[in-house]
């Protein structure tokens, strides 16, 4: 049967490669785009306490709101980059599969 | 005859392997995702004509108990939905957290119009902007299960 492991496990390490880099923007541009939106919202939360449109209370309520927001947006990261590890994972294994499947085809 | 054994073990091992995939995610929900946009339109409506129809005097809460109730049953059914999904446990917190912070605006309508005769202008504002941010982190998650590779759910 020929089979050779290192060249599968180098196979394997490229196609993980693949499927993150392929997959990197995905997390970035998400990163910026909560980014842009926590801008937004303090530079609006400063402006209604400045303008007085919202108590000394509303603000440091919105603070505490600002904290589950990042919780979940992290939580949101956290699903992409979840997705990013399944799409590797299962290209490796379709290397290997593919190597295996050829070498028993060879061998029968 | 144990050698034998070792071998067709190892086949079988293989051949399981070849069929083999890890997931990590639950598959995209469209039908979820739908009803995330329909409930963030829903809330982003309440806003805009409570800021645009009314002034802080007229923002009687029973006015738009119905309105809040009706975001609220959304917001349970999503959270439900998630629950029962596997691999579910990033978006069933959002889901929480959203759920809990949209309480927590309307107990304060309630509280602030029976305390002060008046609902300001301004929390709406800051509220409908940070109740529209936590959707849209609730579709982020949704719509992250699209990465998943199409040829890896087949």
């Amino acid at each position: 049967m020929n089979f050779d492991l290192n060249e599968t496990l180098a196979n394997m390490l490229g196609a993980i490669k693949g499927a993150v880099s392929d997959n990197w923007g995905e997390v970035k541009s998400t990163a910026n785009q909560f980014i842009d939106r926590r801008k937004e919202r303090l530079e609006l939360l400063a402006e209604l306490r400045l303008g007085q449109e919202i108590t000394q209370e509303k603000f440091l309520s919105t603070l505490e709101d600002e904290k589950d927001l990042l919780e979940a947006e992290l939580h949101a990261i956290a699903i992409i980059s979840k997705a990013i590890a399944q799409n590797a994972a299962n290209a490796a294994i379709d290397v290997l599969s593919k190597a295996v499947k050829a070498a028993l085809s060879a061998a029968l | 005859m144990k050698q034998l054994i070792r071998h067709s073990s190892h086949l079988i091992l293989v051949l399981m392997m070849l069929g083999c995939k890890v997931q990590f995610v639950p598959e995209y929900n469209a039908e979820i995702a739908k009803q995330i946009d329909a409930t963030s339109k829903m809330v982003d409506k309440m806003y805009l004509e409570m800021l645009e129809t009314t002034t802080p005097e007229q923002r009687d809460f029973s006015k738009f108990a119905k309105a809040y109730v009706s975001v609220e049953v959304e917001l349970n059914s999503l959270l439900n939905k998630n629950k029962i999904r596997p691999l579910n446990e990033h978006s069933i917190k959002i889901t929480e957290l959203t759920l809990a912070k949209w309480i927590k605006y309307k107990e304060e309508h309630k509280r602030d119009f029976e305390n002060d005769g008046k609902y300001a202008s301004g929390n709406i504002k800051i509220n409908r902007i940070y109740i529209r941010d936590f959707f849209n982190a609730m579709i982020v998650a949704e719509n992250a299960t699209k990465i998943i590779k199409q040829e890896q759910n087949q």
